[in-house]
């Protein structure tokens, strides 16, 4: 029994055991413990769940989507099969920013607590059980909201038109296939956790330096003009191929070349734009959103960056589109290709658009969450709302809007000629086409504004953050 | 003109005048069934620095969020003499309170609270823009605290390139620019070390109280409270002393 200085007499100190040995019941039980629901109100597991419910549901319905066109057998039904395949690809990378939010926001929850555990003295195989474990019970949750809410949206997906008729109940994948990807979302939950371990294990004190952010070098775009030239070159030599396996191969390279642009000169031109903002910034939101997409132009270029692709095979496809109909009624079970091809990418640009809004909407509730105290601080100072609403909107926007014109004008550069004549001819396909696009701009800025409220949540209650 | 501990000046303030800035008076707060505040009533007088000290959960930070108007009590009244008349604050909007804070009052936090993405030089001078004032003179005068307070070469390092004492400097510094009369701290040194910590005290007295602002920290710390000249003790949410001390080391 020991005693303080002031007499107060403590408990015994419980027996030291020698090199003790976690039984594996321990971490899963401490993990239930931290894993129940808290009295916070806004509870931290919510907006995990939800956005493993986002991604599954998502990815569920672009599945189905997808393996419904495998339902024509004919020669018009293979090229259907692999314009699906592209609008597929498409979706990817918007699908893997989301999924990345949903890993990083649950992470964060996870970092937290675990951390603590481990400076308590945890063993780094409890940490990792407990990191394992908790990641993939938010995941498996989620997965399971998320194919309820696919099979909400499998009515609607049903109705939309290829080759004259509804899609109908080719949409439905059947149990199996759900499962599978459900259970897929599950495991990349847990792979993520595991992954993302090591640096809990190494540094439970999780010391954050922020240095002065890397510039990005000018030669980017030295190397982005050069593509675009030799590409353009390319495009307006079509005519001279004969062989028409050249032809393919020039225009997927071209094609492949002006994405990889788009990647290689995205970050650099948000960056240098983000430059000339912050210096003209004369407002503190104008000065802040500045400063935030500074902090990381790759971060900001990589939330948006597959609206850029989507953007760009927009304008790519739907001249093709345009032309297409406006070359005149074509026969048999091509005569609807143009409408469907219209169809297909107004689909995935609002997909496109969907995930990123919903990528948006998380990333900007887990920063909120991570900068709970110096937004009460904000607060505290007098900034108003409305000035932190706004840095964080611009913040978001800026780059979005950069991204989606800039990619479209790339493309309308590669298929000039092309886009002349679709505006020409078929101006009310490229005005749809547009006004989808601006559409999904609006999304995104829908996904930001469902924000508001945990700002408003986090100011009205600071708790004992400061 | 008034000096820092290096020497360099301070930007002009006005002179001490001596009466009440702030007079609270049977101020209650509850939080569900803990009473924070228990009809507290409590005068503050211009130029003067005050610490508040007590237990955990004794209603330190109750008081000051309090007086700053950050919340409003249950009861009671919270006068601030300014512009020549008294306003109650406990009686303001939401919006109000956020714009006498803004305009009135200076806050320093136990951990600085500076904006990550923005330098020291931008995060002082954002109190300002918030304000209405232009970039270019919100810079300037920015630059001027800085310097002042011993951070000149020191502008656009962000807050991770910054120590803790430095940036406790650039807090106390955003906290002044605007002009405000009264600075509140809350812990301002409770995240540093025995000498950096007696370094902004230092300068948090010398820029305030030195100056004719009045200050009010709350904190744990004996030494931080004997380099104030009152000291105020609460328990279960009442003043239990209230000291003024003859000579101030400040």
């Amino acid at each position: 029994m020991s005693a303080h200085t002031d007499t107060v007499t403590l408990p015994a100190t419980a027996a030291k055991a020698s090199a003790p040995r976690v039984p594996l019941m321990v971490p899963l039980r401490l993990t239930w413990l931290l894993a129940r629901p808290s009295a916070n109100g806004l509870s931290a597991a919510a907006l995990p769940v939800t956005a493993f419910a986002l991604v599954t549901a998502l990815l569920l319905t672009v599945v189905a989507g997808g393996l419904s066109f495998f339902q024509w057998k004919d020669d018009t039904g293979e090229l259907y099969l692999a314009l699906a395949a592209i609008a597929t690809a498409l979706l990817v990378v918007p699908l893997m920013t989301l999924g990345g939010s949903a890993a990083r926001l649950s992470a964060r929850r996870r970092d937290e607590r675990l951390a603590t555990l481990r400076l308590l003295g945890a063993p780094a195989s409890t940490v990792a059980v407990m990191t394992v474990a908790e990641s993939a019970l938010l995941a498996a949750v989620g997965a399971l909201a998320g194919v309820i809410g696919h099979l909400l949206l499998v009515p609607l997906v049903q109705l939309i038109p290829f080759r004259g008729e509804a899609l109908g109940r080719s949409v439905w994948m059947g149990p199996g296939p759900i499962v599978l990807v459900a259970t897929g979302v599950v495991i990349l939950a847990a792979l993520s956790a595991m992954l993302g371990l090591r640096k809990i294990v190494i540094s439970p004190l999780g010391v954050r330096t922020r240095q002065q952010p890397p510039k990005l070098h000018w030669l980017r775009a030295v190397g982005a003009v050069a593509v675009i030239g030799a590409v353009v070159a390319a495009m307006s030599n079509l005519d001279g191929i004969r062989d028409f396996a050249v032809v393919v191969v020039v225009l997927v390279t071209g094609f492949a070349g002006a994405l990889a642009v788009l990647n290689l000169v995205g970050p650099w031109l948000i960056g240098v734009l983000a430059r000339r903002q912050l210096r003209a910034a004369q407002t503190p939101e104008r000065l802040l959103a500045a400063r935030q997409i500074l902090d990381s132009p790759k971060r900001a270029w990589r939330q948006v960056s597959g609206v850029a692709m989507t953007c760009f095979i927009a304008v790519f496809g739907g001249t093709g589109a345009a032309l297409m109909n406006a070359s005149g009624p074509m026969e048999g079970s091509e005569r609807f290709l143009g409408d469907d091809v219209r169809t297909g990418l107004l689909i995935t640009i609002v997909a496109s658009f969907l995930m990123v809004a919903c990528s948006v909407g998380v990333n900007q509730s887990s920063l909120l969450l991570d900068r709970r105290d110096l937004y009460v601080s904000l607060d505290r100072l007098g900034m108003p709302v409305g000035t932190m609403n706004a840095a964080r909107t611009r913040a978001v926007m800026f780059p979005l809007i950069v991204v989606s014109v800039g990619s479209a004008l790339t493309a309308v550069v590669v298929v000039l000629p092309l886009a002349g004549m679709a505006l020409i001819f078929a101006p009310l396909s490229v005005a749809v086409i547009i006004g989808c696009l601006a559409g999904g701009v609006a999304l995104v800025l829908l996904g930001l504004r469902a924000t508001q409220p945990i700002l408003a949540h986090i100011l009205r209650t600071p708790g004992a953050a400061l | 003109m008034t000096t820092n501990p290096s020497g360099t000046p301070l930007p002009p303030r006005p002179a001490t005048t001596g009466t009440a800035v702030f007079s609270a008076r049977g101020l209650t707060k509850n939080y569900d069934a803990t009473r924070a505040l228990a009809d507290l009533s409590l005068d503050i007088r211009a130029g003067e620095s005050v610490a508040v000290m007590g237990p955990s959960g004794g209603g330190k930070t109750t008081l000051l969020h309090c007086l700053a108007g950050i919340i409003t009590p249950d009861a009671g009244q919270v006068l601030l003499q300014r512009d020549g008349g008294t306003t109650d604050v406990a009686r303001l909007s939401d919006r109000d309170r956020s714009a006498l804070r803004r305009s009135t009052f200076g806050f320093v936090f136990q951990q600085g609270l500076l904006i990550p993405e923005l330098t020291a030089l931008e995060n002082v001078a954002v109190a300002l823009m918030l304000l209405g004032v232009d970039r270019a003179s919100a810079e300037h005068s920015a630059a001027q605290w800085l310097a002042a307070l011993g951070l000149a070469g020191m502008e656009d390092r962000r807050v991770g390139q910054l120590s803790g004492g430095q940036a406790q400097r650039v807090a106390i510094a955003r906290a002044q620019v605007t002009g405000a009369s009264v600075i509140f701290a809350d812990e301002p040194t409770g995240a540093l070390d025995s000498g950096t910590s007696a370094e902004v005290m230092d300068i948090l007295l010398h820029s305030t109280t030195g100056t004719g602002k009045t200050l009010v920290v709350v904190t744990h710390d004996d030494d931080v409270a004997r380099r104030c000249a009152r000291t105020v003790r609460l328990r279960d949410g009442r003043i239990v002393s209230d000291s003024l001390r003859a000579e101030v080391a400040a």
